[in-house]
C-alpha cells in the first residue's frame, strides 16, 4: 500500500507552498540576508514554507489522506533545505492529525531563520516554520520515518535542487501565453490550469535529466540548460493542452480540486484554447532552432491522439487486451516524458546512446507513473486526488487493476467489453477489484520499471541530479496523488 | 472533375464509398440547428444555378492548374487510407449518423462542397511555389522536376489543409455547458457528447500529423510561422460578441471600441513581419465595418493561406521581399474569396428557407454601419442565433447598399491579390493563379 515515507512527497507539499510568489521574494530576501550565496549553476538553498493561503489548503488535504491510510503518526515536513551540493535538511513532525497547528519544529542548524517573522507579516497562524541551512559537504540527509518499502539512507528532494528551474515556471508558462493573444478569455482559459497547482512531474524529470546529462557530457552551460527549460516548458504545456482536450471529452467537472475548464466556459473555446496553447508551444520551440529536437517533441503530439484514439476502442482476447492497454498508456502518458528527455539530450548534442537512455528513462517512469495512477484511481479518495475517484471505470475504461484482476475473476469479461455500461457494473468491478489481487500486481509491474529506470539512471556520471532521478522513480511508486 | 479535384484531402472520404453514401442518404435537407461560419455552410445549388455561364469557368481553371502542378497534393489520400486512426474516425462517425451533430455537416461540406469551401488551398500553395521558383542551391535530390516544385514545398500543401480541415472540424463541436440550450437537452446530449469526442479527436489527430510533417521540413521559420496561423484560428473564435454556441455577432453600432492601444485606427492593421508570435491588435479596428471584416477574416483564413504561401518561399530559399509579396498574395486571395462567399446569399431576392447567412459576413457589417437599427434585430440572437429572423435581415441587407459594398470589397482584394502577381515572372503557374482568380470574380 501507499505509505508516506517518500521526503520527496512531502517535498512536493513544500514546493507548492513555495508557488505563493510573495513568500517566493520574501524568503528569497531573508536568504540574501543570511548570506547564503545563491547562484545559478549550483543548486541554490531553498527554504520552503507552508505560509498564508496555501497552509489551509494543504492542511486539509494532507488530513483526509491521514485518515484514510490508517497511519498513526505522519510526518509532515514544512520546511526542506538544499543548498545545491551543501545540503542539509530539517523537518519537523507533526504528529497530531487533528492539531494542525501543534508543530513541532526542531533546529540543529547553524543557520536559522525563524519564520515566525514572515508569519507576522503575512498572518497570525500559528503554524511555524523553520528555515534551516548548513554547509556539509554532503548531498543529501533528509531521515525520514518509513513505514513501509526499503529504507533509503540517502535522500535528495528533486523538488529542491530543481528550484531555480522550477521556481518561476509557472509564471514563465503563462507570461509566454500572455504575450501570443490579444483576446484575454483565450488568455484566460489557456493559463487556468498553470496556477501552479499541479505536481510539475513532466518539468522535473526532465529538468533533473537534462541537469544529469549535462553533468555526464561536462557540458554545464547555463545557455543550453535554458534551452533545457523550454524542453520542459513544452513538456508541461503539451500536458496542459491535452488537459484541456480531455475536460471537454470526458465532460469531468473538477480536476485538481477545482472546476475544469469546460464546467466554466464555452467548449468551443475551451478546444481552440486547446490549440492555442499548443501552437505557443511549438512557436516556442521552432525558436531553439533544432531540427532533431523539433522532430522528437512532434512525436509527442501524434502519440497522444493515437492513444486516445486507442482508448476508443478496446480489444476481444485477454491477450490482446493487456498489450492494447500497454501501448495505449505509452502513447498517452510515458511518450511525452520520454520524448522530452531525450529532447533534453538532443540539444545537448549527446550520443544516440545517451539519448536512448534518457528515453527509455523516461518511457519506464512515465509507465509506472500511469500505473500507479490507474492503482490510486481504486485506491485514494476524491479529495487526495482532487478529481472523482473510479473515474476510469465511469469512463468504461478497464485499466491495469482491472485486467489484472480478471484473471482471478472472468466474470469482469464481458463488463469490460461492454465497458461498465450497465447499471451496477462500476461497483461490481470496483468490489472485484479489490477482491483481488490486481492492485498489488499492477503495483507489481510499476515497481518494475522503476527498478530499470533507475538502473538507467546509473548509467550516467554520478550527481546530484543523476542520484534525484533514482529518487523520482521512488517518488513515482510511493506518491499518494 | 471538380469532384476529383476538390476532395484532395477529402478522397479518403470518397473512397471510402459506403459510409460516405450513408452519411448523405441520412441526412437529407438538414435542419441548421447548429449554424456554423459561412464558409462551410453555403449551398452548391445558387451558382450551379446560374443562367449563363460564366466567362471564367472556375472548374476548368482549377483542373488546369491541378495539371500544372503534377498531381495535387502528394499520397496523402493513401496514407490516410492506410492509417487506422482515420478508419476509427470513419467507423464512429457512422454512429453519429442520424443525429444532428454538426460534425456530419463539416464532413459532407468538406467532401461535397469543395467549391464553396476553397478545398483548393493545397493548390494555390503549390501554384505559388512554381510560379516563384526556387534558388538554384536547393540540391536535385529535393524537387520534383517534373511538377517543378519542391517535396517540402508539397508537404506544406498538405500540411496547410490538414490544419485547415482540423480547424473546420474543431469548430463543429457543439458547447454542452450545462448553461446551454444544447447542454439541457437530455434526449440528445449522449449524441453530442459522442460527436464532439469524435470532433476533438479528429482535430487532434490532424493538428498532431500537421506538426509532424512540419517538424520533417527541417525549416524551424517555417515551423513557427505555420504554428503563429494555428495560434491564429484558435484567437479568431474569441473575436467579439458571441452566442451560446460560439456563433460570432456583429460589434454593437455606436459603442465605443475598447482602447487598448492608443485610439481606434483607420489604418490596414496586420501581423508584425518581425515577430510572429505578436497577435493582431484586433480591438483597434472593431466597429469598423471593412477593418473588422478584414482583421476578422484575417485570422479566420487568410493568415493560414499567406502564411503558407511565405512558407512555401522561405522553403525555396527565396528573398524576404518575395516571401513577404506571397503572404499578401494569400492573404488578399483568401479576403477576395470570402467577400465572394458572403456576397452570395445576398444574390438571390429570397432566402432560401432553411438558410442562414453569417452575421458579421461583410454585407450585414456594410449594412449595420448604413442603418444601426438592423442590430435590433441581431440583438435577439446574444443567446442563440437561431433566434433571428434571417429573411427580415435579408431583405433589409438586399434594399441597402450592403451587397454593392461587399463587391467592391471583393474587387479590392482581388485586385491586389493580382498587383502581387504582376511581380512575378510569367510562367504557366501564374497564369493559372490568375485564371483562378478571374473564375471566382464570376462566381
Amino acid at each position: 500500500m501507499a505509505c508516506l515515507s517518500t521526503s520527496g512527497r512531502r517535498g512536493l507539499y513544500v514546493v507548492v507552498g513555495t508557488r505563493n510568489q510573495l513568500t517566493q521574494k520574501q524568503l528569497g530576501q531573508l536568504f540574501w540576508q543570511q548570506k547564503i550565496g545563491r547562484s545559478f549553476s549550483s543548486s541554490a538553498a531553498v527554504a520552503a514554507a507552508l505560509l498564508g493561503k496555501t497552509t489551509a489548503n494543504n492542511i486539509s488535504t494532507l488530513l483526509p489522506q491521514r485518515n484514510f491510510h490508517g497511519v498513526g503518526v505522519v510526518m509532515q515536513r514544512n520546511t526542506a533545505i538544499t543548498a545545491g551540493q551543501d545540503y542539509f535538511a530539517n523537518l519537523h513532525t507533526n504528529t497530531a492529525c487533528n492539531s494542525s497547528s501543534s508543530t513541532t519544529t526542531t533546529t540543529t542548524a547553524p543557520t536559522t531563520i525563524n519564520s515566525s517573522n514572515i508569519n507576522n507579516n503575512n498572518n497570525k497562524s500559528s503554524n511555524s516554520t523553520i528555515i534551516t541551512a548548513q554547509n556539509c559537504r554532503q548531498y543529501s540527509s533528509v531521515h525520514t520515518q518509513q513505514p513501509a518499502g526499503p529504507v533509503r539512507e540517502i535522500q535528495i528532494d528533486p523538488y529542491i535542487i530543481l528550484d531555480d528551474d522550477l521556481k518561476y515556471f509557472y509564471d514563465d508558462v503563462r507570461d509566454l501565453l500572455r504575450q501570443g493573444t490579444s483576446q484575454t478569455e483565450l488568455d484566460k482559459i489557456a493559463s487556468y490550469y498553470f496556477d501552479g497547482q499541479g505536481k510539475a512531474l513532466r518539468p522535473m524529470v526532465t529538468m533533473l535529466m537534462a541537469r544529469a546529462i549535462n553533468y555526464h557530457l561536462n557540458k554545464e552551460s547555463s545557455n543550453l540548460l535554458h534551452k533545457q527549460r523550454f524542453i520542459a516548458l513544452f513538456s508541461e504545456m503539451v500536458h496542459s493542452a491535452s488537459l484541456v482536450h480531455d475536460d471537454v471529452i470526458d465532460q469531468s467537472d473538477i480536476r485538481r480540486g477545482k472546476p475544469s475548464v469546460n464546467a466554466l466556459w464555452n467548449h468551443k473555446k475551451v478546444t481552440m484554447a486547446g490549440d492555442y496553447i499548443l501552437s505557443i508551444a511549438s512557436i516556442m520551440i521552432a525558436r531553439l532552432k533544432s531540427d532533431d529536437v523539433t522532430i522528437v517533441l512532434s512525436q509527442i503530439l501524434t502519440d497522444l491522439v493515437q492513444g486516445e484514439f486507442m482508448q476508443l476502442g478496446s480489444k476481444e482476447t485477454e491477450n490482446e487486451r493487456f498489450a492494447h492497454y500497454l501501448t495505449k498508456t505509452y502513447r498517452k502518458t510515458a511518450s511525452l516524458i520520454a520524448n522530452a528527455l531525450k529532447a533534453t539530450a538532443v540539444i545537448a548534442e549527446a550520443d544516440e546512446n545517451i539519448a536512448e537512455l534518457a528515453f527509455q528513462y523516461g518511457r519506464n517512469v512515465g509507465l509506472a507513473f500511469q500505473l500507479v495512477d490507474d492503482m490510486l484511481d481504486f485506491v485514494s479518495t476524491a479529495e487526495t486526488m482532487g478529481k472523482p475517484t473510479a473515474a476510469d471505470l465511469k469512463l468504461g475504461l478497464a485499466t491495469a487493476p482491472v485486467l489484472f484482476a480478471c484473471e482471478k475473476y472472468p466474470e469482469l469479461n464481458p463488463m469490460i467489453m461492454r465497458r461498465f455500461s450497465e447499471p451496477g457494473d462500476v461497483e461490481r468491478a470496483f468490489e472485484l477489484v479489490h477482491k483481488s489481487h490486481g492492485l498489488e500486481q499492477t503495483r507489481f509491474l510499476a515497481k518494475k520499471h522503476c527498478i530499470e529506470a533507475i538502473r538507467l539512471a546509473q548509467e550516467l556520471t554520478e550527481s546530484p541530479y543523476q542520484k534525484g532521478l533514482q529518487v523520482v522513480a521512488d517518488l513515482v511508486i510511493n506518491r499518494l496523488k | 472533375m471538380w469532384k476529383r479535384v476538390a476532395t484532395e484531402t477529402g478522397s479518403i472520404w470518397i473512397t471510402k464509398g459506403k459510409y460516405q453514401l450513408r452519411l448523405r442518404s441520412f441526412t437529407p435537407a438538414a435542419t441548421f440547428t447548429f449554424p456554423q461560419q459561412p464558409s462551410i455552410r453555403t449551398s452548391t445549388s445558387t451558382s450551379a444555378a446560374k443562367p449563363t455561364p460564366p466567362k471564367h469557368d472556375w472548374n476548368r481553371a482549377v483542373s488546369e492548374a491541378e495539371r500544372i502542378v503534377g498531381y495535387p497534393t502528394s499520397f496523402l489520400s493513401l496514407r490516410w487510407l492506410l492509417s487506422d486512426e482515420i478508419a476509427n474516425v470513419a467507423l464512429h462517425l457512422r454512429k453519429l449518423v442520424g443525429s444532428n451533430h454538426p460534425l456530419l455537416k463539416t464532413a459532407k461540406h468538406l467532401l461535397y462542397n469543395g467549391k464553396n469551401t476553397m478545398q483548393a488551398w493545397g493548390l494555390i500553395v503549390l501554384l505559388i511555389s512554381k510560379a516563384a521558383g526556387h534558388a538554384p542551391s536547393v540540391p536535385d535530390m529535393e524537387q520534383d522536376k517534373s511538377a517543378g516544385v519542391l517535396h517540402s514545398q508539397r508537404a506544406l500543401a498538405e500540411v496547410t489543409e490538414m490544419i485547415r480541415i482540423s480547424h473546420l472540424v474543431h469548430n463543429s463541436l457543439v458547447n454542452l455547458q450545462p448553461s446551454s440550450e444544447a447542454g439541457k437537452d437530455t434526449a440528445t446530449y449522449e449524441d453530442m457528447a459522442f460527436g464532439n469526442k469524435i470532433g476533438l479527436l479528429t482535430g487532434d489527430y490532424l493538428l498532431g500529423h500537421s506538426s509532424a510533417e512540419l517538424a520533417n521540413l527541417r525549416n524551424q521559420e517555417v515551423v513557427e510561422l505555420i504554428s503563429s496561423a494555428v495560434r491564429d484560428f484558435s484567437e479568431s473564435q474569441f473575436v467579439g460578441e458571441r452566442d451560446e454556441q460560439n456563433n460570432p455577432l456583429p460589434y454593437k453600432p455606436g459603442t465605443e471600441p475598447p482602447k487598448t492601444n492608443g485610439t481606434a485606427t483607420t489604418e490596414s492593421i496586420d501581423f508584425d513581419v518581425n515577430d510572429v508570435m505578436i497577435p493582431m491588435n484586433i480591438s483597434k479596428v472593431l466597429g469598423n465595418p471593412e477593418k473588422e471584416w478584414e482583421c476578422r477574416n484575417i485570422l479566420n483564413a487568410g493568415s493560414l493561406l499567406g502564411k503558407a504561401c511565405q512558407g512555401a518561399l522561405k522553403l525555396a530559399g527565396q528573398s524576404e521581399d518575395m516571401q513577404r509579396q506571397a503572404y499578401l498574395f494569400g492573404k488578399h486571395l483568401s479576403l477576395a474569396w470570402q467577400a465572394c462567399l458572403d456576397a452570395e446569399p445576398f444574390q438571390s431576392a429570397t432566402l432560401p428557407i432553411d438558410t442562414t447567412f453569417s452575421l458579421v459576413s461583410a454585407p450585414v457589417l456594410y449594412h449595420l454601419e448604413y442603418d444601426p437599427s438592423l442590430y435590433e434585430e441581431i440583438e435577439k440572437g446574444q443567446v442563440s442565433v437561431e433566434n433571428i429572423d434571417y429573411a427580415k435581415i435579408h431583405k433589409a441587407i438586399s434594399a441597402g447598399p450592403g451587397l454593392e459594398k461587399t463587391k467592391v470589397l471583393q474587387r479590392k482584394h482581388t485586385t491586389a491579390a493580382m498587383e502581387v502577381l504582376e511581380k512575378f515572372p510569367p510562367t504557366d503557374a501564374r497564369t493559372a493563379l490568375e485564371n483562378i482568380i478571374l473564375a471566382m470574380q464570376d462566381l
